[in-house]
């Protein structure tokens, strides 16, 4: 199956929130019960039932302001933090499609994958005992449609299609617009693009990581201790069951004392 | 099962090595999970809310809306919908919704459930009343008119095309002549 991404255009983002409610529609979310933070975000931030949500940035530019609204969801990485950190097989799956995938039948709730997102986005429900994040609509994507976000966009800031396409495509409207691809970057690639505006610093928005990458414990960790752990687990093993074939039973008591002879 | 030490750790060890084995090959491809609209019927629609009338289609499974979305093939919305819009499923859905006639007789301040038919009755009632009282068949100047002044239509946006066909035939029918609707762009 085709790699697909998800390109979000930020200069043509009117914030209008189509996509989130579009989100918690298809993928079944509750609403959450919110209050007036000073800012037109809302809910304030991603949850468990929340795993599409526009920010809203007010960025001082000079004399002015740039008011910035950014679709913050899934990353669907390359190679995925959250997948590499997730001890249950099967719970957090990057799929053919470029989506990376949760399955709650097999999630566990043990965090590790919250805390290894470099982009923060998986969330825990501690009711549920489970974690839930963006799928790119992983249902709908194997049946030919687009995620439900990409769906209901009307003014054409999000679009979806093969990956070729949507590079060329996203180099091509940054060009347009004199802004960047983020994260276009060699080492750590992912299957969601955004375009900047111009004179927009990455680092400057809200819950963005402008330097993601996968976090280096994790990979001492799966890489290094855990492969070595279990060999030397079986070795333990191993070398018991050797030693019961070469040298018998251990006796408890040592050998039996013979009864001297008259 | 009378379990010795040195059997607990043959079989302890025996565990370890499959958990190993089992550890090191991941799963690579998730199951996949038919979507959830697949087999069911797709009802082409227009949104209720705004002037725009963007196309919407409800999926039904089993005599219930399970999803509505932008119908990509719709000349207004290509598909696209707003917040108000995206959210349409919980129309349909929804424990508010009103499942019965409600009536406020006039200068009464409770609602009363009433039957279909007794609406249907009512409001049938009503309009030959206003009717007979307001029509007006000849102007001023002599003219045959044949219209009803009293009366006055407006729809709303809920209706597609064919509905607002056939209910201004039948207004035209009745010699109403103001007619109005939401959707004025």
């Amino acid at each position: 199956m085709t790699e697909y991404i998800k390109l979000i255009d930020l200069t043509k983002c009117t914030g209008c929130r189509a996509c989130q409610v579009a989100c918690k529609n298809w993928n079944d979310l509750p609403a959450e019960s919110t209050g007036f933070t000073g800012s037109l975000q809302n809910p304030a931030d991603l949850s468990y039932n929340t795993w599409c949500l526009i920010r809203f940035d007010e960025i001082q530019n000079g004399s002015g302001m740039n008011w910035i609204m950014r679709h913050d969801a899934c990353m669907h990485c390359e190679w995925p933090a959250c997948v590499k950190a997730c001890p249950s097989p099967g719970a957090l799956v990057r799929t053919d499609t470029g989506a990376v995938v949760h399955d709650p039948n097999y999630c566990i709730g043990c965090k590790a994958c919250t805390a290894a997102c470099p982009f923060d986005i998986p969330r825990y429900s501690a009711e549920q005992e489970k974690i839930a994040k963006c799928t790119l609509c992983y249902d709908r994507i194997t049946d030919g449609r687009k995620p439900a976000c990409v769906t209901a966009c009307p003014t054409g800031c999000l679009t979806f299609g093969s990956k070729a396409e949507m590079l060329s495509k996203a180099d091509a409207r940054a060009a347009e617009v004199q802004g960047v691809v983020y994260p276009r970057n060699p080492k750590y690639r992912t299957n969601v693009l955004y375009i900047m505006p111009r004179a927009i610093d990455v680092a400057q928005l809200q819950h963005t990581n402008p330097n993601p990458k996968m976090p280096t414990t994790i990979l001492w960790w799966k890489n290094l201790f855990k492969p070595f752990t279990l060999i030397g687990m079986g070795a333990v093993a191993g070398a018991a069951m050797l030693h019961y074939m070469v040298r018998g039973p251990h006796e408890p008591h040592g050998p039996e004392k013979k009864e001297g002879g008259e | 099962m009378n379990v010795s030490r040195r059997g607990f750790l043959k079989l302890a060890g025996g565990t370890l090595a499959a958990a190993g084995i089992g550890a090191s090959v991941g799963v690579k491809s998730a199951h996949a999970r038919p979507s959830k609209i697949r087999y069911a019927r797709e009802v082409p629609t227009v949104c209720p809310y705004c002037a725009v009338g963007c196309g919407i289609i409800a999926h039904v499974s089993n005599g219930k809306v399970i999803n509505t979305e932008g119908d990509p093939d719709h000349p207004i919305n290509r598909g696209s919908l707003c917040s108000k819009g995206s959210a349409l499923y919980q129309i349909p859905n929804n424990d508010k919704r009103l499942s019965k006639v409600l009536y406020r007789a006039p200068g009464s301040d409770r609602w009363e459930v009433k039957s279909w038919d007794w609406a249907l009755d009512k409001i049938a009632r009503n309009i030959k009343d206003a009717r007979d009282k307001g029509f007006v068949r000849t102007n001023a100047k002599g003219q045959v008119v044949n219209r009803v002044e009293n009366i006055a239509s407006l729809g709303g946006a809920g209706l597609d095309n064919e509905e607002v066909y056939s209910l201004v035939k039948f207004k035209r029918a009745l010699g109403l002549v103001y007619l109005e609707h939401q959707a004025r762009i």
